[in-house]
């Protein structure tokens, strides 16, 4: 007898309009790959140059397919189950944890396959055109896609067992995933060419990148290598760390799979105030700002939306920015501190391009998660109707929201200038560099913000507005620096100038004159683009709340 | 003296392309007074609801509060009802009392009396030592205590509360109840919607039925039940044991014009039960002839009918409105002219 719970996985999957908006997608723009690189002209292009332009671009497509939307439905699959009650019936029948497991693991991947599916076409396509080989390109590329498909599937489905809320599940899977994904190639280049355990470390991180592998598939092994050669393929370490990784998740996701998930106390938080002496002054040693003591009231002059999203969000608790801002503040001065002992002989420049990097890469990832859920949160719990019963005008709502995220996002920023300082010490002609770069970070931060909270404000799910959030903002970010990639061949220095044109890190990379960015003129462009972009997210933000809070 | 309605509907109808969820709804509130507004679920309770708190548009009719019409001066509506809906809406890593603070500040209450505020609300609502837990560390009973502490926060005129009881154990109800009584105490306007009618029926002055969109039946409960139980259930008690023939064939008798009259006798515990819609004059007579005929009467009683048989006469009876629906929609027409 078929496993239930697969049917019903796969079911509930392909009867979502997520589901069908992400078919329809992938298909639509597997065509247009293709449709936009086939040959208009009558002639054969025998050294299947064109053909392997094709290629990297369907390659690369298919890849952030598979990182970006395949893990969305696995990452909230158990808390969803959790918090609807149904997990409960699954655990209480005679359906074994592994037999849970894999009705939701087959479910996942069926879902999975119909996307890759949708992705032969082009393929044949990209094959019919030559100059590809079926076997070591096109299989290959296949193979990998598959064990990434089931690598990150299992991944999501242990996180959804740890998370309480599907929105907590989205955000730590995309996290996990950008990390393993794309930022464990980074380490590698820091430390190319360098012997010793930090580089192997560096290059077992790197071959249990997806994006490595694919890199090596399409003949991009070398970009970003600085002139050194890469050691050859990581395609056999990659198959043999996802499986393994892949069975480390199966079995630890089984084993979680019982009573103990549901067995949880619920925190009553006891308030410092009421605690001894002692403890009272241990914890305002440790936490600086105690986030358990007792709170006085909403002063008159703030904003009691900004106040209660403050207090409401996890890690918006000012003992958390604190953290976090120190964190930023310790990288930032460490990398500085790294260009000037020369333990890295790269220069103040690359060490700047790496700084505004690392920037953008966090405000990206924390501004979604912030600002996603900012009105579809409300609509979830219920709370919006309460605000609206409120004498706040929607647009107090909305400032107050915004202003929450744009305190956190702005901290972080302002926790990364004491590095700029440094560089600015070290070489005082960068200060107009600098000062531009930071023009640059603000701008990007407000634009993220803009469209994060724009983009969530569509949907009713945190979880659903926090995944397209993430998608729209990685496509508008990582889009362009994989046409940069490609900035020799397929892409023209007219087509990389006007992609990079479309966020602010380009010019920010441009400015500080980071390898490969320096023959780029983006600003001003980038900064009239970002800046009539985020206002038309706000707009649009605006004109989505005056029309949710309005009576019908 | 006669009191001014505090909340008023007139002809309120909201439709959804063909479907009509409200239709035509007229009822009116008096200051002081506690509204039970009962129906099934879908019934158009909580669309109605929603028109009064300014949350949707209707489709035609108006609904005023106060004399606030609650369409185009939905920001002092605001300020005039304290809306307790049927989900909490809680914020996760918040204490109650950062809770209260929150809609006190969002209600644009000073910090110093908001802080008085909220001592006053936790205490009235019999909150105040749930102050320092986390909202949503709270059962579901605590959670309405706090939702309603909330509602209190502004100190309104009308408070609306949707489904206070749901979900709510026997002493969670009871306590609940006790706390609506005070509300009224207080002099608040109540609407209160629920499921559960025997409770309702212990603190509602007035009654509003609604099915399918449509009112039907509106006023005192008293009037209701006279109006809607037109047929009235009797039991007499005999003394002796063979006299319960002959006192179902005069009862019979007595009944021969009704022709929907139905008759039961229940021999070992001695009584003989009917329904009928006599009037009372002719009851008596009835009492008078078996006392003639000799017959020991120990008890001649109606058997009273409550909010659930009410309830039940309407929801089960087809789309035309009770009597009680079109009097007491006249007289509010009449009051509000």
């Amino acid at each position: 007898m078929i496993n239930p719970v697969i049917q019903r996985e796969l079911f509930s999957i392909l009867r979502t309009r997520k589901a069908l908006a992400m078919l329809v997608a992938m298909s639509v723009a597997f065509s247009l790959i293709v449709l936009l690189r086939w040959p208009t002209d009558g002639r054969v292009d025998l050294s299947g140059m064109r053909s392997q332009q094709v290629f990297r671009v369907f390659s690369y497509t298919l890849l952030a397919g598979v990182l970006f939307v395949v893990p969305a439905f696995p990452a909230v699959s158990f808390i969803q189950e959790k918090n609807k009650g149904t997990l409960a019936l699954l655990l209480n029948s005679p359906l074994s944890s592994a037999s849970i497991f894999n009705g939701k693991l087959i479910g996942s991947l069926l879902f999975a396959l119909l996307l890759l599916l949708t992705s032969l076409p082009a393929a044949a396509a990209c094959y019919a055109m030559g100059g590809i080989d079926l076997y070591s390109q096109l299989g290959l590329l296949y193979v990998v896609l598959l064990t990434c498909i089931v690598q990150y599937t299992t991944l999501a489905l242990l996180i959804s067992t740890f998370v309480q809320s599907t929105d907590a599940a989205v955000r730590m899977t995309y996290a996990a995933v950008f990390a393993f994904g794309i930022l464990g190639t980074g380490p590698y280049y820091l430390l190319q060419g360098e012997t010793g355990l930090l580089s192997l470390i560096a290059w077992w991180l790197r071959a249990a990148s997806p994006l490595t592998v694919v890199m090596d598939l399409v003949g991009h092994g070398d970009v970003g290598s600085l002139a050194l050669m890469t050691e050859g393929s990581t395609l056999a370490e990659y198959l043999l760390l996802s499986i393994v990784s892949s069975l480390a998740f199966v079995a630890f996701t089984i084993s979680r799979l019982n009573h103990r998930l549901f067995d949880r106390a619920k925190s009553k938080g006891k308030v410092t105030d009421d605690r001894q002496v002692m403890a009272r002054g241990f914890r305002r040693l440790f936490f600086l700002v105690d986030p358990q003591r007792r709170k006085s009231g909403i002063p008159f002059y703030a904003n009691p939306i900004m106040v209660k999203e403050f207090r409401t969000r996890k890690f918006g608790r000012i003992h958390w920015l604190l953290r976090l801002v120190a964190v930023c503040a310790v990288m930032s001065l460490l990398l500085t501190f790294a260009a000037t002992t020369g333990v890295v002989d790269w220069g103040v420049k690359t060490i700047g391009g790496f700084m505004v990097l690392l920037q953008i890469i966090l405000v990206v990832l924390i501004t979604p998660s912030l600002a996603s859920g900012l009105i579809s949160a409300e609509r979830e719990s219920g709370g919006w109707e309460l605000l609206r019963m409120t004498p706040m005008s929607p647009m107090k709502i909305v400032r107050g929201k915004l202003l929450s995220v744009i305190w956190t996002v702005g901290l972080i920023l302002l926790a990364t200038v004491p590095g700029y300082v440094v560089m600015i010490y070290i070489q005082p002609a960068m200060w107009l560099q600098v000062y531009m770069v930071m023009i640059c970070l603000v701008l990007a931060a407000i634009y993220t913000v803009c469209v994060a909270a724009a983009v969530g404000s569509f949907f009713q799910r945190t979880a659903t507005a926090t995944t397209t959030c993430y998608i729209v903002l990685i496509v508008l970010f990582l889009g362009p620096l994989l046409i940069w990639m490609g900035r020799d061949a397929p892409f023209s220095h007219d087509t990389v100038e006007a992609a990079l044109s479309i966020n602010p890190t380009g010019a920010a990379l441009s400015i500080i004159e980071a390898p490969g960015f320096e023959i780029y003129e983006l600003v001003p462009g980038a900064w009239w683009v970002s800046g009539i972009l985020a206002l038309a997210a706000l707009i649009c933000l605006g004109c989505q709340v005056w029309r949710i809070s309005r009576p019908v | 003296m006669a009191t001014s309605p505090v909340v008023e509907t007139k002809a309120l109808t909201k439709r959804y392309g063909e479907f009509t969820a409200l239709d035509s709804l007229s009822i009116s509130v008096d200051a002081g007074q506690v509204l039970g507004f009962i129906g099934p679920n879908g019934a158009g309770k909580t669309t109605t609801i929603r028109i009064l708190v300014g949350l949707l548009r209707p489709t035609e009719g108006s609904a005023t509060i106060a004399g606030a019409d609650c369409v185009a001066q939905s920001r002092k509506i605001k300020r005039l009802v304290g809306y307790m809906p049927d989900v909490f809406g809680s914020y996760d890593n918040m204490r109650v009392t950062e809770y209260l603070d929150f809609f006190g500040a969002a209600y644009g209450i000073g910090r110093r009396h908001r802080v008085k505020r909220i001592a006053e609300v936790l205490d009235t609502t019999g909150a105040t030592y749930m102050k320092d837990l986390y909202v949503e560390s709270l059962s579901h009973g605590m959670k309405q205590r706090v939702g309603i502490a909330r509602t209190l926060l502004h100190d309104p005129q009308v408070m609306i509360l949707d489904e206070p009881a749901n979900g709510l154990d026997p002493q969670a109800r009871i306590d609940m109840r006790e706390l609506l009584l005070q509300l009224a105490d207080m002099g608040k306007t109540l609407i209160v919607t629920s499921h559960i009618l025997p409770e309702l029926s212990r603190i509602c002055d007035t009654v509003a039925i609604i099915t399918h969109g449509k009112l039907r039946a509106f006023g005192t409960q008293a009037e209701i039940m006279r109006q809607i139980t037109q047929r009235r259930t009797f039991e007499i008690l005999l003394v002796e044991q063979e006299q319960i023939e002959l006192a179902k064939s005069l009862v019979g008798h007595s009944l021969a014009s009704d022709g929907e009259a139905n008759i039961s006798v229940s021999e070992t515990e001695m009584i003989v039960r009917f329904d009928t819609n006599m009037p009372d004059r002719e009851l008596a007579g009835l009492l008078a002839h078996l006392h003639d005929k000799r017959i020991s009467v120990a008890q001649f009683r109606e058997i009273p009918t409550d909010l659930e048989d009410a309830f039940l006469s309407v929801t089960s009876r087809g789309d035309a409105p009770s009597s009680a629906v079109s009097s007491a929609a006249t007289a509010a027409a009449q009051e509000s002219a």
